[in-house]
């Protein structure tokens, strides 16, 4: 069990404070850790990293590093990192940065610092802040309430077979492509299949968590050119398991749902201005009166809303 | 008999069930306010208790109901009415995945559309949905009816066991081991004594009545055919 949530606000705004009320309502379905994606303004140039390094001993020395693989790629810090810690062992950071020449090729070789430092989310607009705890614990310790935006997910684990550390907690990027995030509440029951197909096509898994796979394989699709829907339809046919999982980008939301219809969604549609969540008492949180609530309780089911308050394909 | 007023909002649950017993245990009509589609709410119910909701609710809502009127003036979340096995409960909306679960008796009416496995293991007792049922609704129901006047989802009556489907309308498609039978004109009078005092009586109706092939009931896992079913 886990819990999921989306959010668009229409015309942007107090996105941070309802993702974490999103969450807050859904605490039981798992307290292990608690995420966020957050789009926030877009930016021209320059990204957005958010992530966490194992080792809070070590921040020196892994910023120093990190910053030599930046500049291989013609890049550099544009402001100095800030840097959360706590009593835990690891720490997480915040990173803006000038345009790497190819990112694809920058992350592929930060990547060789995974033991010890770890990207969570790349976004001209996408911030991933994720870490152990429930929703207001995760929520102060990294300031969400107050962060803004058009529109964000949100997830609550219970863990079951990876670790409880940030890094395996959701929402997970979709590296190399900036700006993409997947939650998930379910589980991959083909995950080790589908993990060494795409190993074997040099994709990287930097964790145990079958979550991880729907990122890793929604972006071997969107290199293979297909669109955001397309993937969606694709999943559902092509990953085993029961499964809900949502995936934003800097347009949109969508979603996807198993051929078993076991994992809810539940939607409420203002004029475009959404709630999405694992349980409607999540989005009642949000908007408070009765109003019309969307069940997607079927099988195989797909659908995708825009920023722009359309709701562009299903 | 008087009125007791209880507010949900964003109060415990376990408090409100107490507050909910309390006033059924004194024989007072109870109507529950500011529901916030809250979870577990009036479960348990005593026999002859009557209890509105105003609004939706949350999941588990009437389960282990023994005896008490339910209504639900909107939605109900999931296993609304989950192991019942008397009284009766009314959704006004719609209502959500495993509906009647493990339910032994009574009835639950709802208003609306039914969610995916609608009477899923259901033991006894009534579901009448004035809309469709959902996705593999009827799985693996052991006794009782699920009656849908306005179709089915796909797979619907999955692995049935003792249990009976009857839909009017469209059925996206059958669930595994499942036979359509003609009823009987004392069957049909059997379903329509049942909607009757709901007001739903119709007998222009074209039903199917769906039941067990009983090939998975006496399931023989030599019998290579059986697993191409499944």
């Amino acid at each position: 069990m886990c819990g999921i949530a989306g959010r668009i606000v229409t015309g942007g705004g107090q996105l941070g404070r309802n993702l974490v009320e999103l969450m807050e309502a859904q605490e039981h379905r798992g307290a292990d850790s608690t995420g966020f994606a957050v789009y926030g303004p877009m930016r021209d140039t320059g990204y957005v990293l958010r992530g966490m390094g194992f080792d809070k001993r070590k921040i020196d020395s892994d910023l120093v590093d990190f910053e030599h693989i930046l500049r291989d790629h013609a890049s550099d810090f544009i402001s100095e990192p800030t840097v959360t810690i706590d009593n835990n062992a690891h720490y997480c950071f915040r990173m803006e940065i000038k345009d790497p020449k190819d990112i694809d090729a920058w992350v592929q070789d930060a990547d060789t610092l995974t033991d010890r430092i770890e990207v969570q989310s790349c976004g001209r607009s996408l911030e991933i802040i994720k870490d152990i705890g429930g929703a207001a614990a995760v929520a102060d310790k990294h300031g969400v309430r107050d962060m803004v935006g058009t529109h964000g997910l949100g997830h609550a684990r219970l863990a079951t077979e990876s670790s409880v550390l940030p890094n395996a907690s959701h929402p997970f990027w979709a590296r190399p492509f900036s700006d993409v995030a997947i939650v998930h509440n379910g589980q991959i029951t083909d995950y080790f299949t589908w993990r060494e197909k795409l190993e074997r096509k040099g994709y990287r898994f930097l964790t145990g968590n079958d979550s991880e796979l729907i990122a890793v394989w929604v972006s071997d699709q969107m290199k293979s050119g297909l669109t955001m829907q397309q993937a969606l339809t694709n999943s559902i046919s092509s990953i085993d398991g029961v499964f809900t999982y949502m995936i934003a980008n800097a347009e949109g939301i969508g979603f996807a749902k198993d051929r078993f219809a076991m994992k809810p969604l539940v939607v409420m549609d203002r004029n475009g201005d959404l709630a999405m969540a694992t349980e409607e008492q999540a989005v009642r949180r949000v908007f408070e009166d009765e109003g019309d609530v969307i069940n997607y309780d079927g099988p195989s089911m797909t659908a995708l809303w825009s920023v722009g308050n359309r709701r562009f394909a299903a | 008999m008087s009125e007791h007023i209880v507010d949900v909002g964003k109060r415990h649950i376990k408090e409100i069930n107490e507050e909910i017993q309390e006033a059924a245990g004194q024989g007072k009509e109870i109507r529950v306010v500011n529901t916030l589609s809250r979870h577990n709410l009036g479960v348990g119910l005593p026999d002859g208790t009557k209890i509105a909701f105003e609004g939706s609710v949350g999941y588990y809502c009437g389960g282990l109901n023994v005896g008490a009127t339910i209504d639900i003036e909107r939605n109900a979340g999931w296993a609304c009415g989950e192991g019942m096995s008397k009284g009766h409960i009314t959704v006004g909306g719609y209502c959500g995945m495993s509906c009647g679960a493990a339910m032994m008796g009574g009835t639950i009416h709802v208003k609306g559309d039914a969610g995916p496995r609608c009477g899923v293991a259901m033991k006894g007792g009534n579901i009448i949905v004035e809309g469709k049922i959902g996705y593999q609704s009827g799985f693996m129901a052991h006794s009782g009816r699920i009656i849908a006047l306005g179709g089915a989802g796909a797979s619907c009556a999955d692995a049935l066991w003792q249990g009976e489907v009857w839909v009017v309308g469209d059925v996206e498609s059958l669930g595994v081991d499942v036979n359509v039978v003609e009823p009987t004109a004392e069957e049909v009078a059997e379903v329509d004594a049942i909607l009757d005092p709901l007001g739903l009586k119709d007998n222009s109706r074209n039903w199917r009545k769906m039941v067990s092939g009983q090939r998975l009931w006496y399931f023989e896992s030599r019998d290579a055919s059986a697993w191409l079913m499944i």
